[in-house]
């Protein structure tokens, strides 16, 4: 990391901690959804952003991990915490058998396989009623009694969401993490170097499906609940729209991300009935005026008022400062 | 089952892969042409239905249906001319994604446009007269309604397949999906056909939503439902084909009906697994090609 991006993560994991103590109840619980959905998009951005893999399947790992919680503690009352340590495994094998299947495909085709598989899952959630309660989803799920108060529970959900940034941080850059981004820049090529590309491909996609569980575990933990509508494919788009505001070029971008979308979401859901056109709107000037997403802008703005030229080549092993045009060309080839 | 349940089931799946096959043949030749998956289809397919149900209900009998569809194309490909020209056209150049996403944008706006100018309550649409009620053959009983949409979906296959093959139109979009590039170096409007063929997939899902109002209704979420079936028929004949989006329509409708018949709760499970069975054996599906 540069040292510019250590203060920056420095000073967001302080705002973390003594959030809290300046915000109301129900804010913690909307800072609680945003550390969950920063896990999540995290987590797709594996497959998007460093091996370039678009998949719809991923919130069924999300809502499978939610689920191992749900229905352990539902049939068998164990604690959710069985459940947390169980889900990302659970999810990364759900995540193997259906990406054995969607590598049959590729690219368009690949992303639309896991569309079907996924709401595959979503119709055993919704339609398995004796095991999943259907529709009603299961609510209310008993907590550990230290986990009751709000304000434990967010420093515990802070705790596991830094455990994973940290833990997928750390897989990002070593050199597993850099295979896949050679995957992502040029397939052919680095099949030419002997790289088995299809299984650094699956080991990217099971990797990214139990991190999603995981995310879903926290999410059973911190709102108690789990039903079909997590595993939807809807609900796989908005890690994309998540990563894509905050830019996939960078680790940092689907955390930045789920910060902007999180409170925005709730600021305009409050003000309006008419939230969807508006995120269609800040959307579509993304995707047309920013395609870097906020962290490439913030990192124009910074360029320009220090009067710099903005960092073309990548440097060496740092995640942080991609080039963002060697995303958008990479891209633009493939189709 | 006995011969006439079956035979009824027979016709409500056919009439179902009638509506599959006019929204998914716009799906089909939008991706052929412009290589762009359009989720906002289904977008389109919701206003149809919602124009339908605004006019018929003041415009009855079949005149309100023709007046229906006229005035809901039109709409549509109104609507299709801007999200092209104002969006689409400057992504051509970008990756999949951006372009998946640009037109998801749109699936937000359009469901919340329409709940603007509608509302929330789902909206009844009469059957016309005409083709409304039964009809008995051989004594068995049959909906006048499945089989006139079924007649319809074969009149504009024949239109569709006439275009694509007696017209400079038709020549041309064909042209533009093996080689735009070469398309515009012999002086072809590309851009321009770019517009009409996105207009034109835009009627056809218009023209499958009014259509599909007389039978279920006009209301929320049939956006999302119809764009994730007409995904399912496409992947399965192959994107960009005709021939291969009409077999993937009745493989689907047939696949579904039947479904609901013996096993209501996984009707839509089952065809899922029939698509993954066809991507399994061919990857591209059964008339795609490779992506280029």
């Amino acid at each position: 990391m540069g040292r510019s991006a250590t203060i920056l993560w420095a000073l967001a994991g302080l705002a973390a901690l003594v959030a809290p103590a300046v915000v109301d109840e129900r804010q913690v619980f909307v800072l609680m959804s945003v550390l969950v959905l920063a896990v999540f998009a995290t987590s797709f951005n594996i497959l998007l952003g460093y091996t370039g893999l678009v998949s719809f399947a991923h919130a069924a790992y999300y809502g499978i991990g939610a689920y191992t919680v749900a229905l352990l503690a539902f049939h068998f009352g164990a604690s959710p915490l069985a459940g947390l340590v169980l889900a990302p495994f659970v999810a990364a094998a759900a995540a193997f058998v259906t990406g054995l299947v969607a590598f049959r495909a590729t690219r368009l085709y690949f992303a639309l396989l896991t569309l079907a598989l996924g709401q595959l899952f979503f119709l055993i959630a919704f339609q398995w009623r004796s095991v999943t309660q259907g529709d009603d989803g299961i609510h209310g799920i008993v907590l550990p009694p230290f986990l009751d108060p709000t304000t434990t529970r967010y420093y515990f959900v802070l705790a596991l969401a830094a455990a994973a940034l940290v833990a997928m941080g750390l897989i990002m850059r070593s050199p597993f993490g850099a295979t896949l981004r050679a995957i992502r820049e040029n397939r052919d090529r680095t099949g030419f170097l002997g790289i088995k590309v299809s299984r650094y491909e699956l080991a990217s996609f099971t990797l990214g499906g139990g991190f999603a569980g995981y995310a879903g575990a926290m999410y059973a933990i911190f709102d108690r609940q789990a039903f079909p509508q997590l595993l939807e494919w809807t609900t796989s788009a908005e890690p994309i729209y998540v990563t894509l505001i905050g830019g996939l070029s960078s680790f940092a971008g689907p955390v930045v991300g789920a910060v902007v979308f999180g409170l925005l979401e709730d600021w305009i859901t409050r003000n309006t009935e008419y939230w969807r056109a508006l995120l269609g709107v800040v959307l579509l000037l993304i995707i047309l005026f920013l395609p870097g997403g906020i962290v490439e802008g913030v990192k124009r703005l910074v360029a320009l008022a220090t009067g710099r030229r903005l960092q073309k080549g990548p440097s060496a092993g740092d995640v942080e400062l991609e080039e963002p045009e060697a995303q958008v060309s990479t891209a633009g080839r493939a189709s | 089952m006995d011969a006439q349940a079956f035979l009824l089931q027979l016709l409500t799946g056919l009439s179902r892969a009638a509506i599959l096959f006019i929204v998914a043949a716009g799906l089909s030749l939008v991706f052929g042409a412009l290589r762009i998956v359009n989720v906002a289809h289904g977008s389109f397919f919701m206003v149809g239905a919602f124009v339908a149900a605004t006019i018929m209900r003041s415009v009855e009998g079949l005149a309100g249906l023709l007046l229906a569809i006229v005035a809901a194309a039109a709409v549509v490909a109104a609507l299709a001319t801007f999200v092209e020209v104002a969006v689409l056209r400057r992504l051509y150049a970008s990756e999949h994604l951006l372009q998946l996403l640009g037109t998801f944008a749109f699936v937000l706006v359009f469901a919340d446009l329409v709940q603007f100018f509608w509302g929330a309550q789902p909206r009844r649409v009469v059957q016309p007269e005409p083709v409304g009620g039964s009809v008995a053959f051989g004594g068995i009983i049959f909906p006048k309604y499945s089989l006139f949409l079924i007649g319809v979906a074969l009149l504009l296959a024949l239109v569709l397949w006439a275009l694509m093959t007696r017209t400079s139109l038709g020549r041309d979009i064909r042209a533009a999906v093996s080689d735009p590039e070469m398309l515009r170096m012999v002086g072809v409007d590309v851009s321009l056909l770019f517009t009409v063929v996105f207009a034109l997939g835009g009627a056809l899902a218009a023209i499958g939503g009014v259509l599909v109002a007389p039978q279920s209704t006009a209301r929320l979420g049939m956006d999302i439902d119809i764009i994730v079936e007409s995904f399912a028929v496409v992947i399965i004949g192959g994107l960009g084909s005709l021939v291969g989006t009409a077999i993937g329509a009745l493989l689907v409708g047939l696949t579904f009906t039947f479904g609901i018949y013996f096993y209501p709760e996984a009707a839509l499970g089952i065809v899922f697994v029939v698509l993954i069975a066809v991507l399994m054996w061919r990857p591209h599906g059964l008339y795609g090609v490779p992506e280029r």
